[in-house]
């Protein structure tokens, strides 16, 4: 998170991300521009989970960086920023989705969406092959709005519980609730009872 | 972690993301032109509760009722002309908006596409939820507690509220907002109250009020001290 401006002012010690934000709050957007540059990445896969799409993704990112500057005030030092900021990416991603009312099916890599062929798995693997994981996926994709939701961000970002609850906007028991009721379904699809 | 939760993890290590695009650069050039700010005058200004028992004699006394001049509808909100609001005394406090939500949880509880402002400059809103009728109402509010600047609802129902306006000191003028219809209500006096239930709901003197009624009947009432324009630009940034 080099930044020379600020490194020239703190000797030898890149800026924390509490310093940043600091900074960032009285209207230092170079401090902001290193925070984005720390999180722009989840911030867009986030976007893109939630909207399918990478033009909305990259829109929602966009305008939610610019209103998270604006409301950096709000934010309470000492808080997790992650959350914090991925909580107003999904926000706009989800007005996104909702408003073009549609959200394209998620896909795999090209590499990882082809069969391996020959060997055959081992058990322990069966659900781990490229056959099983592009079933695997297109259950994801069939799932309610709300429960793939809770899917994508727990599991595909592997954010914490408490993590996807505060993205999310929803209390840690309803994400629980979710994702179990979410793996209950993909178990039913997937026809898969010992897992 | 169950084999089936192990496999979505492994998912998303293999998933098709588009790369990430330099999202720094782009939001550093909109800062950098700065925002558009929102003309805040003052913040909304509330009245005690307890005036709306004096509003809801007022509506109770035929003699009284008489002096309605005139009173049309716009979705939720039924517009009435009077000679005289009843005399209050002003305070900021309760919003009478009903428990604070996530955004998640208000378009859950509600049947209606609940439509949140995209426009620059404005910061998330806080949430709320109440159920001064059976379909719900959700409500926005930017600002402080202490201080909202911004109040939105948005409510499915015809005829749910009143609104008086004092014939001589304010103006309603029609608007329209992407082709829905509207009004838009300037000037200190005039009041909204809920006249369906019970009294002790807040009687509350607002800013200048829009509302307008979407083409899926969703009554939106974006109430603000701000300008006509101001005001339609939130509307019109509603997604």
């Amino acid at each position: 998170m080099g930044r020379p401006g600020v490194e020239g002012t703190v000797v030898g010690r890149p800026l924390t991300e509490a310093e940043l934000v600091e900074r960032a709050k009285r209207g230092d957007q170079d401090a902001y521009g290193d925070l984005m540059h720390a999180y722009q990445g989840i911030a867009f896969r986030t976007a893109f989970l939630l909207t399918g799409n990478a033009a909305d993704a990259e829109d929602a990112a966009q305008s939610a960086f610019v209103k998270a500057f604006y409301a950096l005030g709000r934010f309470r030092a000492g808080a997790e920023l992650r959350p914090w900021l991925l909580r107003i990416v999904a926000n706009e991603a989800r007005n996104r989705r909702r408003s073009a009312g549609r959200r394209t099916n998620l896909a795999l890599r090209a590499a990882a969406a082809v069969p391996s062929g020959g060997a055959a798995p081992s058990p322990e693997s069966s659900l781990l092959d490229s056959e099983r994981q592009s079933e695997l996926l297109a259950a994801v994709n069939g799932l309610r709005e709300e429960e793939r939701d809770v899917v994508a961000c727990r599991y595909f970002l592997e954010l914490s519980e408490e993590e996807t609850a505060e993205t999310l906007g929803l209390r840690k028991g309803t994400v629980k609730s979710r994702l179990s009721r979410a793996l209950d379904h993909l178990r039913e699809r997937m026809e898969v009872d010992d897992v | 972690m169950s084999e089936l939760e192990l496999a979505l993890t492994r998912i998303g290590t293999e998933l098709e993301y588009p790369e990430t695009p330099d999202l720094t650069a782009v939001v550093r050039r909109r800062l950098a032109e700065g925002r558009r700010p929102i003309a805040w005058r003052k913040p909304l200004v509330v009245a005690l509760a307890v005036l709306a028992v004096a509003v809801g004699a007022v509506m109770a006394v035929p003699q009284a009722r008489s002096e309605i001049l005139d009173w049309f509808g716009i979705g939720a909100v039924e517009i009435r002309y009077v000679e005289d609001l009843p005399a209050v005394e002003l305070a900021t406090g309760d919003l009478g908006v009903g428990e604070e939500v996530s955004l998640e949880e208000a378009r859950s509880r509600v049947r209606f596409p609940v439509r949140v402002p995209t426009l620059e400059g404005l910061e998330d809103p806080v949430v709320y939820y109440a159920e001064p009728l059976p379909t719900g109402q959700v409500s926005f509010v930017y600002g402080t507690p202490e201080k909202p600047q911004l109040l939105i609802t948005q409510v499915a129902a015809l005829g749910a509220y009143e609104k008086l306006v004092h014939v001589g000191s304010s103006k309603i003028e029609p608007v329209s907002v992407d082709g829905a219809q509207g009004v838009w209500v300037e000037g200190e006096h005039h009041a909204l109250f809920y006249p369906g239930a019970e009294r002790e709901e807040p009687f509350r003197l607002v800013g200048n009020t829009l509302v307008f009624e979407r083409a899926d009947g969703v009554t939106v009432r974006i109430e603000a001290d701000v300008s006509k324009e101001e005001a339609l630009r939130i509307a019109q940034s509603m997604r």
